[in-house]
């Protein structure tokens, strides 16, 4: 079953057509890795899915509802979250109070419940605190729940980023660059764990520059280029496609 | 357990006992002239709480001085008796006094949510102005309408008389009043900020973007902390609408709005009780003095306070107890690496 579909994605600036008609349908399940040059409209098509900009035209349905018009947050709250590049929310706080938030978006208490204390509420907390740390655990986080986020070190907040944004329980998920600014030994680790939520049955498109990393983990690959999709299938065949690499090493310019 | 674990339990039980302790007994010790200086601090310190709750969701509201004055009028023509023939809204309701406080931070309240709806989706500087805006409203509502507000001379608020308790010849009784009125506030503020509802707070202050695309709804929450804020703000307004016992257009508006956030940045955002209610002890009192010193005074000394806490004293007066301990005491840092 499709989880999204994009109809006839356009978004303009001005003159300037950021996408230009993109269709992309994913299927529920999969990971998808989304590339293409700089300008290519990679993050545009994010804001999009997301909510941050509505599109100049086309639709955005997310499970069969068309959600085109929704707030983000009524979109994440549907399951459909995005990660930014930089997804530390509470800098000055313990890297257990920033997934503790997260969890937290799940409650069923009302904020009456929450402001009056009432038991229930107290005994979902500790639920979610119970949770918030389970969730640490998996993104390898245990003895440090207590260290301030932005103590921690660049890749590992990239890590906790993507822990608060699976603390939702989100089904589909936007990254955003995950592995940008980081090498060796931290990016192996961040890219195991995605591939570890996708087997947790979580959908994932993932925007990545690193080609090698799409390469390794995702079962579909689809190439922006000024807007528009340029190719789209299994990742080491479109790598080998010729116009994707043109795209990449800009052979067109060097060949005028 | 460590230092920081006893130092905040100390924060968190003694200081409130110690604080309405003293209150307590500054009221039996002290002099009338002592609780006319107190009063006041403690109706700005109700408003204060609602600055920083507001502050603290990351808006910036100079728009406080029109819900206290809503607040001051509602309450006032409510429950006033006196049949005055040139305003219609005399002796209509005559509600007790202690009612009609309550409606009038109702009331204030319903305006916030109204304001609030309209406007928080704004966001940042548009917010601001549009409150500042209000301000000026009300202030040209309350002149224009001389049959409902009485005009540039304003309308009574009779003094208040729950159970036989005399307010009119003792300043303790409307001491105690406020105190009560104080602790109230203060406990609503400090079970918002403590509750989830305080964590979603700090996730809009902190990065909207990130807590929207997380599944946070931004402007429901900006919304409770203006409209809690309203409601405390329109009741600080009653109780010194009828402190007074005249409710006048001059009484509250934009230099108000500006004291209420020079106590906040005196005292220091970072906590939502201490700090605002330390600015406001201190500066009311100290506005007060001023004035009756020499006019002019109050807006000069507090405009050179700012200057000074901006540049030297950036998280306010409370903030100084945290780092003379922080001298004495050296912060045992953890290991940043969090690999496994």
């Amino acid at each position: 079953m499709a989880i999204l579909e994009l109809k006839g994605i356009s978004k303009h600036f001005g003159n300037l057509a950021a996408l230009d008609g993109v269709d992309l349908v994913v299927e529920e399940g999969q990971l998808t890795g989304l590339s293409g040059p700089n300008g290519s409209g990679k993050t545009t098509l994010f804001n999009v899915v997301s909510g941050f900009y509505e599109p100049t035209a086309g639709e955005v349905i997310f499970q069969g509802k068309n959600v085109t018009k929704m707030r983000p947050d009524e979109r994440a709250a549907m399951g459909l979250v995005r990660t930014f590049q930089s997804n530390v929310l509470f800098g000055q706080a313990s890297v257990l109070d920033n997934v503790v938030w997260a969890s937290s978006l799940e409650s069923k208490t009302n904020s009456w419940a929450a402001f009056l204390n009432t038991r229930k509420h107290r005994e979902e907390e500790k639920a979610i605190v119970k949770k918030a740390r389970e969730i640490l655990e998996f993104w390898g986080f245990s003895g440090v729940e207590d260290v301030l986020a932005s103590e921690l070190s660049h890749g590992d907040q990239r890590r906790l980023g993507l822990a608060v944004a699976s603390a939702t329980n989100p089904k589909l998920l936007l990254i955003d660059e995950p592995v940008g600014g980081i090498g060796g030994e931290e990016r192996d680790s961040v890219v195991a764990h995605i591939k570890l939520l996708q087997q947790q049955g979580i959908t994932i498109i993932l925007v990545e520059h690193h080609v090698k990393t799409i390469l390794a983990i995702c079962e579909r690959f689809v190439v922006l280029d000024f807007g528009r999709k340029i190719a789209d299938g299994k990742p080491l065949e479109v790598a080998a496609q010729a116009n994707v690499i043109e795209a990449y090493l800009g052979t067109r310019e060097v060949g005028k | 357990m460590n230092t920081t674990w006893t130092y905040s339990r100390i924060k968190t039980i003694a200081l409130p006992i110690l604080g309405l302790a003293g209150a307590i007994i500054i009221a039996y010790a002290g002099s009338d002239r002592i609780l006319t200086y107190l009063i006041p601090a403690y109706i700005w310190g109700i408003v204060v709480f609602g600055w920083t709750a507001i502050f603290r969701v990351g808006q910036f509201s100079l728009g406080q001085g029109a819900f206290m004055m809503i607040g001051a009028y509602a309450s006032a023509i409510l429950t006033t008796s006196v049949a005055e023939t040139t305003q219609i809204t005399s002796a209509i309701f005559q509600l007790p006094t202690l009612v009609g406080m309550l409606l009038a931070g109702v009331i204030a309240g319903i305006f916030a949510l109204i304001v609030g709806a309209a406007t928080l989706r704004l966001g940042g500087i548009f917010f601001c102005i549009v409150t500042l805006a209000f301000n000026e409203l009300i202030r040209v509502v309350a002149v224009g309408i001389p049959e409902w507000f009485g005009g540039v001379n304003g309308i009574l608020a009779p003094f208040p008389a729950p159970f036989g308790i005399d307010f009119q010849h003792s300043k303790k009784p409307f001491y105690f009043l406020t105190l009560i009125v104080l602790v109230f506030a203060a406990i609503v503020f400090w079970r918002l900020d403590r509750s989830r509802l305080g964590r979603h707070f700090r996730a809009v202050a902190a990065n909207k973007n990130l807590a929207e695309h997380t599944g946070l709804r931004l402007s429901k929450y900006r919304i409770i902390a203006f409209t809690v804020a309203g409601f405390f703000a329109g009741v600080a307004g009653a109780l010194f609408g009828h402190y007074l016992h005249v409710v006048t257009p001059t009484l509250f508006g934009l230099p108000e709005a500006i004291i209420v956030l020079i106590m906040c940045t005196v005292g220091g955002t970072s906590t939502p009780i201490v700090g605002p209610l330390v600015g406001a002890l201190i500066l009311s009192p100290a506005g007060d003095y001023l004035t009756s010193k020499f006019q002019g005074g109050k807006p000069l000394v507090f405009g050179i306070l700012v200057v000074l806490v901006a540049f030297f004293l950036v998280n306010g007066v409370t903030s100084l107890p945290n780092s003379f301990i922080n001298l004495f005491r050296r912060r045992s840092r953890r290991p940043a690496e969090a690999r496994t």
